[in-house]
């Protein structure tokens, strides 16, 4: 049965991102093709210029036959439905082109290794994020739902609100400001020093540029997730085997930790990791204000430069790693979680 | 429903939310922001701010990146806040054969530890006129500032600098008194104003020390035909410090800024909500009571919506087709309908078997009827607390498209100051007054939205009443 419901959720998301990028290629159909159109006719000039033994009218005729042909190649003299739709079918395959201007590190103007460079670098920010805040928001919301409307149960919930509406860049800025110029303890940006100390000095000068982005997104991010374990773990205190393992005389503190936070843990699992994948996009702009280089300072430098085969890029990659976050999660619903009917009809 | 029963519904509504404190407390700081949002351009220093915010003639006059006026308080070396002196006398002289000499005497008390950036004197009037600037400083030394023909003109700013215009009057001012010293003077490397404001000695070129005490300005000016005009000028001290909240980069004034902020981020914040929530109450009772195909439509593009990134694919279109303030709302709304759509659509699937509306029904009523006089206004509560928490998040997401410079050029909002904050150099250069605001009032915009909104919703949403 849960074969059945895997197999027809990862078919209906793939089905979902198929559409979304065909919307995508629709959209932006007009500029993606501009581009691209610029791009060819520049790469066939920049040939041209290296046939020497022509005279005029040939080289004009190679150069037409030679962009004709480049046309062809990537559809662009067909019917607009056809341009889209080719336009589409190269996303999906991950085939982005060429850059207009930004380059990866060893100059390789490919769309796709541009983005597959940085991937990898978000992907740590992102993860290590989710790790300690999830570690964070646990102790504190266990904390805040021993006594509900405390002092420290008010506060939380206080500063969860604020946080709320804050974005998170401005509070980038602000660290920055406070903890590269003012008291310069962490480097303002940048993902190792120049030059890179080599093996354990590298990684720990790896950490040292981490840590400043990583606790501006986590000193944002754990109110939230601490504020949603309250509710969950205040919930399950009401259960009957909460009253039943008070009733046989069991400590609080081990019934917190021991029952309630064991069957509360799927929950506050999803949810914790469902907040964050809202903030991953969030977290496009914190890159780039602390230079960090993943896909989000891709974006912000893509922006600033109008570098439109990146922004195509990024938008998909972005799109499909929302996609496979809400896949993951239902997947993760249906198995941790026996109430939810898997496969049966509503 | 009548009028009276509306008013008896306000008041038992009015009676349990003012036990909510939070409620409360947001809808203070929102009325306050409702306040200034409506009367703010009143009484911020610049009105015309809204208008000419990217216009450099019009902020020319303020001192560059200063920080606020009240920093001088914590600071061992005070500096001079800006300010505009106007004359404390003001006579005109005839002469012989129709000309006349209009003096005007200005007093400035100076007690501060650096001296003034600038003086910028402002002459309105029309005509070709000699006008003469003498400094009578505590010391008793006198000093003429500047002494030449100027063509006034109604209408345009008839402005002399001191900085900038009056460095040879400075060079023949230390002359007057130590010529060996004037000798070694540079007109084009000195700073007139410093000298100006220095004690005499040695030291004026290197280290110049403020000679505190009161001066006087006098501005004559010889008006030769009846035709010409010299009305009353003013003098503005151009300071280091400056104004509520300080200057950025571009000597824009940032309260006016901040301010004048608060009215887009009203519009944009309420405008996008009630929109959104409107058009995803309305789906939401369309899709869940006439079911079928519109059902399957509303519910798919739900989907679709509710998977896409909302902030990649805002930045994106921003920054393809650079959509205007009301493009970018009505994407923004496009987004958002999501929001309260499901909750809807859910409980329409109650409300629609229930007895009233059947019988409604059996009474002859039309779909439409029933949507709007019996579905609506049921969930019409729940859709304002939905509304108020929107709220915050369109403000963020907004200032996010405009601090990566795609914002509407015609307004000013507080992502566009951070904006220019980020691109200009704020947090390399700590000019904290710039950074900080902005995102503060962000941040308690936000705040006072999702307290009002937490508020509400704890009233006005049977189901969460439980707890």
């Amino acid at each position: 049965m849960y074969r059945y419901f895997l197999l027809k959720r990862v078919g209906y998301g793939i089905l979902m991102y198929v559409v979304m990028i065909c919307v995508f290629s629709t959209l932006f159909n007009g500029v993606a093709d501009r581009t691209m159109r610029a791009q060819i006719d520049e790469e066939v000039a920049q040939e041209a210029s290296r046939l020497r033994n022509l005279n005029e009218g040939q080289l004009k005729a190679a150069i037409a036959s030679r962009r004709e042909s480049k046309y062809r190649q990537y559809h662009l003299d067909e019917s607009l439905p056809s341009r889209i739709f080719w336009r589409s079918v190269r996303t999906l395959g991950f085939d982005f082109g060429n850059s207009t201007i930004i380059k990866a590190s060893n100059g390789d103007r490919a769309v796709s290794r541009i983005v597959l460079e940085a991937l990898p670098r978000t992907i740590v920010l992102f993860s290590s994020e989710v790790v300690l805040v999830t570690i964070l928001g646990v102790m504190l919301g266990l904390y805040a739902a021993r006594r509900p409307n405390g002092p420290f149960d008010r506060t939380n919930s206080m500063i969860t609100m604020i946080t709320n509406g804050l974005p998170a860049w401005w509070l980038a800025m602000l660290a920055i400001m406070a903890f590269s110029y003012r008291f310069p303890i962490f480097p303002s940006g940048g993902i190792h020093s120049n030059p890179a100390p080599t093996h354990f000095a590298g990684f720990l000068d790896y950490l040292w540029h981490l840590s400043l982005p990583l606790m501006t997104l986590v000193f944002l991010g754990v109110w939230g997730t601490a504020y949603l374990v309250r509710n969950i773990v205040l919930s399950t205190l009401q259960e009957d085997f909460v009253t039943a393992a008070r009733a046989r005389g069991i400590p609080e503190r081990k019934i917190l930790f021991g029952h309630v936070l064991r069957s509360s843990m799927p929950a506050i699992m999803t949810l914790a990791i469902l907040g964050l994948f809202g903030s991953i996009a969030g977290n496009i702009i914190v890159e780039g204000i602390f230079g960090w280089p993943g896909i989000g300072n891709l974006y912000f430098i893509a922006v600033q430069q109008n570098d439109v085969p990146i922004l195509m890029a990024t938008l998909a990659i972005e799109t499909l790693v929302n996609m496979l976050g809400f896949v993951i999660l239902d997947l993760a619903y249906g198995l941790l979680d026996p109430r939810i009917k898997v496969g049966g009809r509503a | 429903m009548s009028v009276k029963d509306g008013l008896q519904d306000f008041k038992e509504f009015w009676k349990e939310f003012s036990k909510v404190k939070q409620g409360l407390v947001g809808l203070g700081l929102l009325l306050a922001f409702a306040f200034l949002g409506i009367f703010g351009p009143l009484i911020v220093p610049f009105p015309g701010a809204s208008k000419h915010w990217r216009d450099i003639d019009y902020w020319q006059d303020n001192p560059q990146a200063a920080p606020p006026a009240w920093t001088n308080f914590f600071s061992a070396r005070k500096g001079v806040s800006s300010s505009t002196l106007a004359a404390i006398t003001a006579e005109t002289e005839a002469l012989e054969g129709g000309a006349s000499i209009a003096s005007f005497v200005f007093d400035y008390p100076f007690f501060y530890d650096q001296p003034p950036r600038d003086l910028i004197l402002r002459v309105p009037g029309s005509g070709q006129v000699p006008l003469s600037v003498t400094l009578e400083r505590p010391d008793g030394l006198r000093a003429e500032l500047f002494r030449e023909q100027v063509e006034l003109s109604e209408g345009s700013d008839n402005r002399v600098s001191v900085a900038r215009n009056c460095a040879q009057a400075a060079v023949e001012f230390v002359r007057g008194r130590d010529a060996q010293l004037a000798d070694g003077m540079n007109a084009d490397l000195i700073k007139p104003v410093d000298i100006f404001f220095a004690k005499l000695g040695p030291d004026i070129l290197g280290s110049p020390v403020t000679l505190k005490g009161d001066y006087k300005i006098e501005i004559r000016a010889l008006i030769v035909s009846p035709g010409f005009r010299v009305g009353k000028p003013s003098i503005l001290v151009s300071g280091h410090v400056s104004g509520i909240l300080g200057t950025d980069a571009s000597k824009r004034d940032i309260f006016t800024g901040v301010v004048i902020g608060i009215r887009w981020a009203l519009v944009i914040g309420i405008l996008t909500s009630v929109i959104s929530v409107v058009a995803g109450v309305l789906l939401g009772i369309i899709a869940a009571y006439f079911g079928g195909v519109a059902d399957w439509l509303l519910s798919r593009l739900y989907e679709l919506i509710y998977l896409l990134p909302v902030l990649p694919f805002l930045i994106v279109v921003s920054a393809i087709f650079k959509p205007s303030i009301w493009t970018l709302i009505v994407l923004i709304c496009a987004f958002f309908w999501t929001g309260s759509f499901k909750t809807v659509y859910s409980m329409t699937l109650q409300i629609k078997e229930e007895t009233f509306v059947e019988a409604s029904r059996a009474l002859g009523s039309g779909k439409w009827r029933i949507v709007f006089k019996h579905i609506g206004p049921i969930l019409l509560p729940y859709s304002f607390a939905s509304m108020a928490l929107s709220i915050p998040a369109i403000i963020v997401y907004e200032a996010s498209v405009s601090l990566l410079g795609l914002g509407d050029a015609t307004i000013v909002s507080w992502g566009q100051i951070l904006e220019s904050a980020l691109t200009q150099g704020a947090v390399i250069n700590k000019l904290w007054w710039w950074v900080i605001p902005p995102g503060l009032m962000i941040a308690l915009m936000g705040m006072s939205f999702a307290f009002l909104g937490t508020a509400l919703d704890k009233i006005l949403h049977p189901k969460l009443k439980t707890r």
